[in-house]
């Protein structure tokens, strides 16, 4: 019991996989038991994690476990797992995201529940590790073995393209791991092990241009998992032919391991080549933004054009981070919860409509509104928030996103940020568009169509999931203090530790905006806030 | 003769097979008692027993600590972990073969018999640095493999690899005897580290003749491994051999020949250094050649044994990048991939028994929809494929990962991107495996031969799947035990003894 109480995110990290075995083992007839049971489970570990992780407050790891595990051919390798600023929000959006998704896609499957259940669980402990893991050799185990349940799920219970896809997907993200494997032996080979700190610091005495290859490695590995432009194209074919389980998950979390690995290891370890590659990576970011936005337009599958908008609302995360400003990383940290928790949605509803209608295709539909009310009222809100109207959370991440693109010390700032407001602009286009097709206008009487298809509205399960994400997105967007405070301090200290170039301040108020001297204090996220609104507006 | 309680202990491990062996044809001599199930019950009893014997002989004098070195054998940990791999290997052989006879309806002592000569001579091939003995003990082992090749009589393709096998490998044998009789002949000595030794105390440590010996030397282990050029062999070889016998070639034949190899290369011809160095980029090249070849040959493959069989091929080439790195570390994490090589490859092998594919129906499609049926074998699979591709937490990452980071800390960072986009390019076919098993259902066609043909009773198989599936999980779960216990010591007193 002592163990058990002492180690609580390893009990949070692999309590899901230990209960997915457990489900795995149970014969195929009891599917519906094994559902009911991973549900339990997933809730269960959502509690635990609120309970443990909201209860702590103050800097540095809210919890941290280190223990040495094993050393082989005289790398030691640590069990080091912690929560901290950077990703306790990120932490509690997996393990909220899991039981709602199990709830939300609970009819939509027929078969093979209880191993679809199990896959999700040890897919559960996959990302959770990912997300706590201190030491570099731990997170890649994690990494790779995420691969594997999603693989079997897009896999086996995918579209009709779902093979396809399912390999894609698994040797695409692999392509970019095991790149990244060797620059990782190589970095702990210099370091005598894979702390990350310990690391970082051995790649400072290389040469520069090692360390700019090594950032590449880093970047191309957490790119394709973003997806940054051009790296994104595995990403409709997963996300389309993914059961909605599947995609939710792939938005909601799997994306964000990307951006993460970014702010947790790439940037930190090779400050210097970070800076030296801000400008390529915020072009990338720029044309994945307007790109995938463009694309999105033009998609006739609903899921398709979802799909296509995680590239653009990922752009932004990756502009927000190559503008090494504390407003523009927290909008990266912010949006990355906010699109977890928009596109989830989005995909989860377009799942709801799918079940239903057995179509996802845009001109199937017409006058979805009139049958289906409830639906529509929550997907115009997720719409809204997906766009990023003012009082949700879309955007507040976006503003500030370009905001501190408009301010970074880099000459390119102010250009990039005014290409990338038009992705906003193009973001309410094609969103509003595909709303207006499928929802308004008169009834689709097609025997065919999908609108005939429509006979209830959602029912009490399906509102029960729907409405803490609305909840979320109006929280977020009118208080996101509850989400970015904490990561406030790590971040000004990371800037400020790599040698961030100091934002410029051509504004009236100079003080406002030089860089934090010190790690600010929590209350900052509206500080930044304030005086941006000022400059927009003069 | 007299010998010593250590020295018995350190030789009847090899005696007991050798008395297995000649027992098992005995009870299947008379030809209408063969088929009488109690016959060949007391046929695979005394084959288990005898292996088990051994194991139990080899385990206890690993216990001690104690690295006997008498006549020309040498006794040493590298020795006994050799004895203990190939002994495993042929353990889950015998149960394997048990099913897989059965569903072939061929059921023969003799199979059994030259399974265990086959098994004493890798034994005596990986202990000694003795010419004499060494080729002995390839022979010993090879000619046992040639027959049990072609061992299915009603299959005409049986006979043509075991013909392709036999005549392949006995040039390639002759060419290792010239390479031996090379260096023994010019240093003046049958064991070849005391030629070496002497060799370079005159002077010709870079002769060309040196040089040529031990290319010849090298080219007869290369055989053995299956590394390109030397690799046409393979994939007929184990499309021609029952199941478990394919298995069995695939893991013991290459697990010995490279522990031999690290046995006479590294270690007894280390005197030569300046042909070490020239032979080490010989090898460099063809890892690269072997992994290329062995993986996009793969690619392309439809029939599961041929894939396996250039898998095997690809295997080889990542084994041989260790010897690229060339350090202890590399070494140790060489023997730490053969064992779980060996899992995975006998596991994987063993599936195709569990499934009941006999004969030709070994394709990709006959294995639609399996998983589904056979959940346990299904897991396994999965297990014994994301491992052969070096997917973590499994075993086979691990070894990949040793042997890549010592790559990596000795210079060598170009192999090691090849190695890592091999293994990209491998885990496309392994994965296609696992698209059969559990993504595509069963064609129309399948269902109703499966439904014609008698259910499949394969427990021995099933049951080596499930210990070979475990040992794979150990590999990634405990691999600080496996690597710092068994193959580190392995080689660290193996090799400290001979140097």
């Amino acid at each position: 019991m002592t163990w058990l109480t002492s180690h609580p995110l390893s009990i949070l990290v692999f309590g899901p996989a230990l209960l997915g075995f457990l489900l795995l083992a149970l014969p195929h007839k009891l599917g519906r038991l094994s559902r009911m049971l991973g549900l339990m489970g997933a809730l269960a570990i959502f509690a635990l994690s609120l309970a443990w992780l909201l209860g702590h407050r103050g800097n540095g790891a809210i919890l941290a476990e280190r223990a040495a595990w094993f050393t082989l051919v005289g790398l030691p390798v640590d069990y080091a797992l912690s929560v901290d600023g950077l990703n306790l929000w990120l932490v509690l959006l997996t393990t909220f995201l899991v039981p709602l998704t199990m709830l939300g896609t609970w009819n939509s499957l027929k078969d093979r529940l209880g191993t679809f259940a199990a896959l999700f669980l040890m897919l559960e402990t996959g990302m959770l590790g990912a997300l706590m893991a201190q030491d570099l050799f731990f997170f890649y185990l994690f990494w790779e073995a995420m691969l594997i349940p999603m693989y079997f799920m897009i896999g086996v219970w995918g579209g009709d393209e779902r093979r396809y896809a399912a390999n894609k997907f698994f040797l695409y993200t692999l392509s970019g791991s095991l790149l990244w494997l060797v620059a990782l032996l190589y970095l702990a080979n210099k370091a005598g092990g894979f702390n990350p700190i310990l690391m970082g610091q051995a790649a400072t005495l290389l040469p520069f241009d090692v360390q700019c290859w090594l950032f590449i490695a880093f970047a191309v590995a957490f790119a394709i998992k973003v997806p940054l432009f051009p790296l994104h194209t595995w990403l409709p074919d997963a996300h389309v032919q993914a059961p909605t389980a599947g995609s939710v998950i792939l938005a909601g979390v799997l994306l964000k391991l990307g951006g993460y690995g970014f702010i947790r290891f790439a940037i930190p370890m090779f400050p210097q080549a970070a800076l030296h590659y801000a400008k390529p990576l915020a072009i990338l970011s720029v044309i994945a933004i307007v790109y995938g936005a463009l694309v999105a337009m033009v998609q006739r599958d609903i899921k398709k054009l979802v799909a296509y908008s995680s590239v653009s609302h990922m752009g932004f995360v990756m502009l927000g981070l190559a503008s090494f400003t504390v407003i523009g990383t927290q909008g990266a940290m912010l949006q990355m919860l906010n699109h977890g928790i928009s596109t989830g949605a989005l995909f989860l509803l377009v799942g709801m409509l799918y079940d239903r209608a057995h179509t996802r295709m845009i001109a199937d539909f017409g006058g979805v509104a009139v049958k289906m009310p409830v639906f529509t009222t929550f997907f115009f809100i997720v719409t809204l928030s997906s766009i990023g109207l003012p009082l949700t959370n879309g955007f507040v991440g976006e503003f500030w996103i370009l905001n501190g693109t408009f301010l970074s010390g880099f000459t390119w700032g102010r250009l990039y940020a005014c290409l990338a407001t038009s992705g906003v602009l193009l973001g309410a286009v094609y969103m509003l568009w595909m709303f207006k097709r499928v929802f308004w206008g008169p009834e689709n009487k097609d025997e065919d169509s999908g609108t005939h298809h429509l006979h209830a509205d959602l029912n009490a399960r399906e509102i029960a999931v729907m409405l803490p994400i609305v909840v979320l997105i109006f929280w977020m967007g009118i208080h996101p203090k509850t989400f970015v405070a904490i990561s406030e301090a790590p971040v000004a200290a990371l800037l400020l530790e790599i040698k961030a170039p100091a934002p410029r301040t051509f504004v009236l108020k100079p003080a406002v905006h030089r860089a934090p001297a010190a790690p600010a204090p929590a209350s900052g996220s509206h500080g930044h806030a304030e005086p941006a609104a000022h400059e927009v507006h003069r | 003769m007299n010998l010593t309680p250590s020295q018995w202990a350190a030789l009847l491990p090899l005696l007991i097979p050798t008395l297995g062996a000649c027992l098992i044809p005995l009870m299947s001599l008379d030809k209408d008692q063969a088929s009488a199930k109690w016959i060949r019950g007391a046929m695979y009893g005394t084959a288990l027993l005898a292996v088990g014997a051994s194991f139990w002989y080899l385990t206890g004098l690993w216990n001690t600590g104690a690295q006997p070195s008498f006549f020309q054998l040498r006794m040493d940990r590298l020795a006994q972990f050799t004895g203990i791999f190939v002994l495993v290997a042929a353990a889950l052989t015998i149960l394997q073969s048990w099913d897989h006879f059965h569903q072939e309806g061929w059921v023969k002592g003799e199979t059994l018999s030259l399974l265990l000569f086959s098994v004493v001579g890798m034994m005596l091939f990986a202990s000694t640095t003795h010419f004499a003995v060494l080729f002995l003990g390839l022979e010993l082992f090879s000619i046992p493999l040639y027959a049990l090749v072609g061992t299915v009589r009603a299959r005409a393709e049986s006979a043509e690899g075991g013909m392709k096998y036999f005549l392949t490998g006995a040039v390639a044998s002759s060419c290792f005897l010239m390479g031996g009789v090379l260096i023994c002949g010019l240093g003046g000595n049958f064991d070849l580290a005391a030629a070496a030794l002497t060799l370079k105390v005159q002077g010709l440590a870079l002769d060309p003749l040196v040089l040529v010996g031990a290319a010849l030397l090298l080219l007869g282990f290369l055989f053995k491994v299956s590394a390109v050029p030397f690799h046409q062999w393979t994939p007929d070889a184990y499309e021609a051999s029952p199941h478990p016998i394919a298995g069995f070639m695939s893991v013991a034949t290459k697990g010995v020949a490279f522990i031999a190899l690290l046995r006479i290369f590294p270690g007894s011809l280390a005197p030569l250094s300046g042909v070490g160095v020239k032979l080490q980029s010989v090898v460099a090249v063809l890892a690269v050649a072997t992994l290329v070849l062995g993986n996009l040959t793969a690619l392309v493959q439809t029939n599961v044994k041929r894939m396996l069989a250039y898998s095997s091929i690809s295997h080889a080439g990542y084994l041989m990048l260790a010897f690229v790195a060339g350090t202890p570390a590399a070494f140790s994490g060489m023997l730490y991939y053969l064992v779980i090589y060996l899992a995975m490859n006998m596991g994987a092998f063993g599936l195709l028994t569990a499934f009941g594919l006999v004969g030709e129906h070994t394709t990709f499609d006959d294995l639609r929809g399996l998983g589904w049926k056979r959940p346990a074998m299904g897991v396994a699979a999965a297990i014994f494929m994301l491992s052969l591709a070096g997917i973590p937490p499994l075993g086979g990452f691990f070894g990949k990962y040793m042997i890549f980071r010592e790559l990596v800390s000795t210079g060598h960072v170009g192999m090691a991107i090849l190695g890592v986009l091999a293994s990209l390019v491998s885990a496309y076919y392994y994965l296609r495996f696992l698209v059969a098993l559990f993504l595509q259902a069963p064609s129309a066609e399948a269902e109703r031969l499966a439904s014609d043909r008698p259910a499949v009773h394969a427990p021995y198989a099933g049951a080596t799947v499930l210990v070979a599936a475990g040992i794979v999980l150990a590999g990634g779960f405990l691999q600080t035990f496996l690597a710092d216990g068994f193959t580190r010591r392995a080689l660290v007193d193996g090799l400290g003894l001979i140097r």
